[in-house]
């Protein structure tokens, strides 16, 4: 049995060649994950392992950094041959146009050479005094400095100070120096123009003989509870740890991307097991005809699948190997702050975890159809032509269908309607894979009806050859089904994002439409104060100077960020649920409506407030609130000249500036940049940055996803060449014979084109119908107020596209269909 | 050998010769065959197994490309043809009749009989419809799909499909190879009638001498070589030439 199998094997070489091409794709991209994720993994490791060499002992802080005191009471200890404090703070650098680089201030940070410097340089060396300072090559490409240049940091003071650049280093997998920049300068320089007092870390060298063990409990012995103490291995560990759990998270998604092209494989391979048995019926029939038992045939076609699966396996891990390095050289191209240096390589784990998942999936799919063999009578070797194919819906069909349908639904209408938030929408995203589930039972009798729907068009158009083609499609709606689903799978998860990203994208800016009922928006830069960066107080006042400019308005808050004073009533367009806000005066105070139900308060009411220059006072309430899109209403709106009076001058947190009528925006804009240049740190944004800022994410967001999703629509579309060439390879004598009767050579390949393109539009059309649906679920489940809509072109593009692809998977086949010579094949059996 | 050329010939065959394969695994099928077949008779081709009567009627019929001589259906020499050009030919001036699996499992008996002349883009006449279906008596069989047809009602159809679009001439090989002998009469009385009737030329290959005696004429092949002819034949006389040659 062993002998006719393997021939088997060898003589369905080619048939066989697409399934396993699925499989391989499919372990590819798991076993790529894992290439990927293992080698940043053990660039990490490499990473901080050459950093704890040089380090023997590393001193944290729990909360406060660590004061200067320490470095020098560490630096007298017993066996501590050097020591060096790390600063960390923010030092704005200033552009080459004079305003502060980035929407969060570039963080200064101490670099000094010697033993203890873990610093990579790039380029040139630390800096050797106070006039010199290096720079992050990121920020110092993008910023378009080089070394010797003169690069201006704003001080503590906000005083501009200017330093040669000496050097440039890379921040290696820093996320937080990666995300701001960073400019390094001599440690009293950086603790100068940071303004920071202490350390975020101080390393230590042991002196000869001393292990860092001993000099870590000596340290710990004179520093006592306050600071964390540990041995460079320990820091290494530690910092390759807190890089895994992001790992951990890349390693979750592109899996779940791998399992969603696992599976579609699995569909490509049940769906050519199904169809090599069928075609072999007459085969196994003789096989039990001379005495092979029922175990026997379903024991060979799973040996069968288990060749192809391990085969195929095998060339998968070859195939994640490159997609790996693929993976790496795509993340260093974006730099992405996580080591690209690692050789890849595949760890036993990613071997035996390749080989596993190919195998169990192949073996398991061929399962069925390997039972399906064992059901054929002996009898079948004597009948001379193979029966067609009938198909009937089954009771259980039915019923199992029923229940995952409904199931499904149930689940979605769960999600949205009870539920909300992240549990909703995975629950309702399982609802939807139970649906789905039940569409793939379901399938077969929906095939005939969306064939004859889809082929409309055919039919009516390509004549003789489209009417054959859509007849045929439609011959067996088992395998038709099984093989549209596959496409289905990849265009439904294709509509749903679609469908998500395009409604939350119109969401945003229907929202910033709100938010910007002006022209420009001033905020100041993040990261130099904690809490909200407040503007100078006089910049309102300076742009109401400029006669470009139409209105100005400001907005203030105190700095627990509960209780805003009233901004100028041309922006600030709440809704008003009950008094008015033109009783808003001295004394009062507006409430928004969550606080007004927290306290339990209403018009006419009184409350007290807690400020910062009166202390506690009684205010009534003027007006109730509802949401305002400018920036969500505070709990507490006071007057103006209230705020003044309870808070003091403080500047505003942003201030929101129209253009003068008849001023062209750009000219108004130069007017307020140019006003804005004693102010490096204000941040003057326009809608459209905004705009294009949010659109740029999205694109990204959905290049990402579609390229992601790539491979499982490749997958499907080699399943759909693949049950063409089956089919051919079936149809061979009804080819030569409407040959004979005169159908022409492109005819003939026209038919199957056409057969494939009805597959694929039938496939695309399902799942752009799930898809749609189940992105409105999704939408549902989010508790915000989302927008819902359908980008129709893209749809509509998808729709177009799938069945360009399906007559792509169909040259291969018709051209071999057609090339047939007639005799040849009418002589076939 | 004289080179008479019939004017009223449907299909005339010069020094055909066909050879499959190269060298020392050449096979001779056709080795000069010069043969004509009149326009409106009923010729068929005998021979025993091997001799070349299916290479024959594959070369006549323009299925297979011949190794050297010409084949003249009508006034075209289809030696010299493209496969479009042959292709079209074959959909307009010739019908075929195999020996099994004649029609499309996914068609109707009706669509099928009209499946050449959809093919050509053409409109089937509607009196010759009736008249073919009459003579066919597969009228309340018409709605039904191959698979629910017998195997000689199936030959029935493929015989109706194949005078549905009055080609110049019909091929028809073993085409009561698989029924049993009174489904098989059936089949060649219909042949019969429609070269009658209607004036079809067919040519047909056969094994079995009772059908051969249905022709109006019976040419023998031996070794791709046509050896000897009989024509107004019975089964008797047929049998007789067979025996004779196979010793
Ligand atoms: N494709 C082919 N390749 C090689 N040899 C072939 C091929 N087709 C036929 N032959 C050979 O050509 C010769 C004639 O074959 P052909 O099929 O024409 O015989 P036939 O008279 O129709 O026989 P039968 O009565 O058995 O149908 C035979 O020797 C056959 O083996
Ligand atoms: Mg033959």
């Amino acid at each position: 049995m062993l002998r006719t199998t393997l021939a088997g094997l060898v003589a369905h070489r080619l048939r066989l060649l697409l399934t396993s091409l699925a499989i391989t794709l499919g372990v590819g991209f798991i076993a790529g994950t894992f290439v990927l994720t293992d080698t940043i993994e053990q660039g990490f490791r490499q990473l901080f392992t050459a950093d704890a060499d040089k380090v023997a002992v590393a001193v944290t802080p729990k909360d406060e950094d660590i004061p200067h005191e320490v470095l020098a009471k560490l630096t007298a200890l017993p066996g501590v041959s050097g020591a060096q404090g790390l600063v960390r703070g923010t030092a704005p650098l200033l552009d080459k146009s004079g305003r502060a680089a980035g929407s969060t201030a570039t963080s200064g940070i101490s670099v000094e050479a010697g033993p203890l410097d873990r610093t990579s340089y790039v380029t040139g060396t630390a800096p050797g005094g106070p006039g010199e300072a290096v720079l992050d090559e990121n920020t110092a490409r993008t910023r378009q400095f080089e070394v010797g240049d003169t690069v201006t940091v704003l001080d503590l003071a906000e005083k501009r100070r200017q330093f040669t650049l000496v050097g440039l280093i890379d921040v290696g997998v820093d996320q937080h120096l990666a995300y701001t920049g960073a400019v390094g300068f001599d440690p009293a320089t950086a603790r100068e123009m940071t303004g920071e007092k202490g350390y975020h870390e101080i390393d230590l060298a042991a002196s000869a003989g001393v292990s860092p063990e001993t000099l870590k409990q000596t340290v710990a012995a004179a520093l006592g509870q306050t600071y964390t103490v540990k041995t460079g291995e320990e820091l290494a560990r530690k910092l390759a740890l807190d890089s895994n759990v992001e790992l951990d998270y890349l390693v979750l998604v592109l899996l779940l991307f791998g399992c969603v092209a696992m599976f579609v494989a699995a569909l490509v391979i049940y769906n050519t097991f199904n169809i090599l048995v069928a075609q072999r019926t007459r085969e196994m029939a003789l096989l039990r005809c001379i005495g092979a038992t029922r175990g026997q045939v379903f024991r060979s076609i799973l040996l069968e699948s288990a060749v192809v699966g391990l085969v195929s396996s095998v060339l998968g891990l070859l195939v994640g190997l490159g997609l790996g390095a693929l993976g790496l050289a795509a993340l260093g191209r974006f730099d992405a702050p996580v080591p690209t240096g690692a050789s890849v390589a595949l760890t036993p784990r990613t071997i035996v975890l390749g080989l596993v998942v190919g195998l169990l999936v192949t073996v398991v799919a061929a399962v069925l159809p390997a039972r399906g063999a064992t059901r054929v009578a002996p009898i079948a070797a004597l009948r001379s032509q193979v029966e067609e194919q009938t198909f009937r819906a089954g009771l259980a069909r039915s019923l199992i269908a029923g229940l995952l349908l409904a199931g499904g639904l149930g689940l979605t209408a769960v999600a949205i309607w009870v539920l909300d938030g992240n549990t909703g929408l995975l629950v309702a995203m399982g609802g939807g894979a139970v649906f789905f589930l039940g569409v793939i039972v379901i399938g077969p009798v929906l095939m005939s009806p969306l064939s004859a729907f889809a082929g409309w068009v055919p039919r009516k158009v390509f004549g003789v050859p489209g009417r054959l083609a859509v007849d045929n499609s439609r011959r067996n709606p088992k395998r038709a089904a099984t093989t549209t689903v596959a496409l289905t799978i990849g265009v439904t998860l294709m509509t749903l994002i679609s469908v998500i990203t395009a409604s939350t994208r119109e969401t945003v800016v229907s929202s910033l439409d709100d938010q910007f009922p002006v022209d420009f928006m001033i905020t100041a830069q993040y990261g130099r104060a904690d809490g909200m960066p407040l503007l100078p107080a006089e910049v309102p006042a300076t742009l109401r100077t400029l006669p470009e400019v139409g209105l100005v308005a400001e907005m203030r808050q105190d700095d627990t960020g509960e209780i805003a004073s009233l901004p100028d009533r041309a922006v600030f367009r709440p809704e008003v649920l009950s008094g008015s806000l033109a009783a808003l005066t001295p004394g009062t105070v507006a409430l928004s409506e969550p606080q007004a139900e927290n306290l339990g308060a209403k018009v006419g009411d009184t409350v007290s407030l807690t400020t910062a220059k009166a202390g506690k006072v009684k205010v009534k309430v003027a007006a109730l609130l509802g949401q305002d899109g400018l920036n969500g209403t505070m709990p507490y709106t006071i007057a103006a000249p209230d705020f003044e009076k309870y808070f003091g001058a403080v500047g505003p947190v942003r201030v929101y500036v129209k253009v003068k009528d008849g001023t062209a925006a750009d000219v108004s804009r130069r007017a307020v940049e140019a006003a804005l240049t004693a102010y490096p740190t204000a941040q003057l944004v326009s809608a459209a940055d905004v705009r294009g800022e949010f659109d740029e994410a999205f694109d990204m967001m959905f290049t990402i996803f579609a390229a992601l999703l790539g491979l499982a629509i490749l997958i499907s579309l080699l399943g759909i060449a693949n049950t063409l060439s089956l089919s051919v390879h079936e149809r061979t004598r009804e080819s030569a014979l409407l040959r004979a009767l005169g159908l022409t050579r492109p005819q003939l390949r026209g038919m199957l084109s056409i057969e494939a393109l009805v597959l694929g539009l039938v496939g695309a059309l399902v799942g752009v119908v799930i898809g749609v649906a189940f992105g409105w679920a999704a939408l549902q489940t989010i508790p915000n107020e989302t927008v819902f809509i359908v980008p129709v072109g893209q749809v509509l593009l998808y729709l177009v596209l799938s069945a360009l692809a399906g007559v792509l998977a169909a040259v291969l086949p018709a051209r071999r269909a057609a090339n047939a010579s007639i005799v040849g094949s009418l002589a076939a059996s | 050998m004289t080179m008479t050329t019939d004017v009223r010939a449907a299909v005339v065959a010069r020094g055909l010769s066909k050879t499959y394969g190269q060298g020392d695994a050449a096979v001779h099928a056709l080795r000069g065959i010069d043969v004509s077949f009149a326009t409106g008779a009923f010729t068929a081709i005998m021979g025993p197994s091997g001799s070349g009567k299916s290479t024959l009627m594959h070369c006549l019929a323009g299925l297979d490309t011949v190794s050297s001589g010409h084949v003249h259906i009508g006034d075209a020499d289809i030696t010299t043809l493209s496969d479009k050009q042959l292709t079209l030919l074959r959909r307009e001036r010739i019908g075929f009749v195999f020996q099994a699996f004649n029609l499309l499992p996914t068609l109707t008996a009706e669509q099928n009989i009209r499946l050449p002349l959809e093919i050509a883009g053409r409109q089937a006449d509607q009196v010759l419809m009736d008249r073919v279906v009459e003579t066919v008596g597969l009228r309340d069989r018409l709605s039904h799909r191959p698979s629910q047809l017998s195997g000689g009602q199936q030959q029935r159809v493929a015989v109706a499909r194949a005078l549905i679009s009055k080609p110049q001439v019909i091929f028809a090989d073993e085409p009561t190879g698989n029924l049993d002998s009174r489904s098989g009469a059936e089949v060649l009385s219909f042949l019969r009638r429609s070269v009658r009737e209607l004036g079809q030329t067919i040519v047909m290959v056969t094994h079995d001498p009772v059908a051969a005696s249905y022709a109006d004429r019976v040419v023998f092949l031996r070794d791709g070589l046509l050896v000897s002819e009989v024509t107004q034949p019975t089964p008797q006389s047929v049998h007789d030439m067979l025996l004779k040659l196979e010793a």
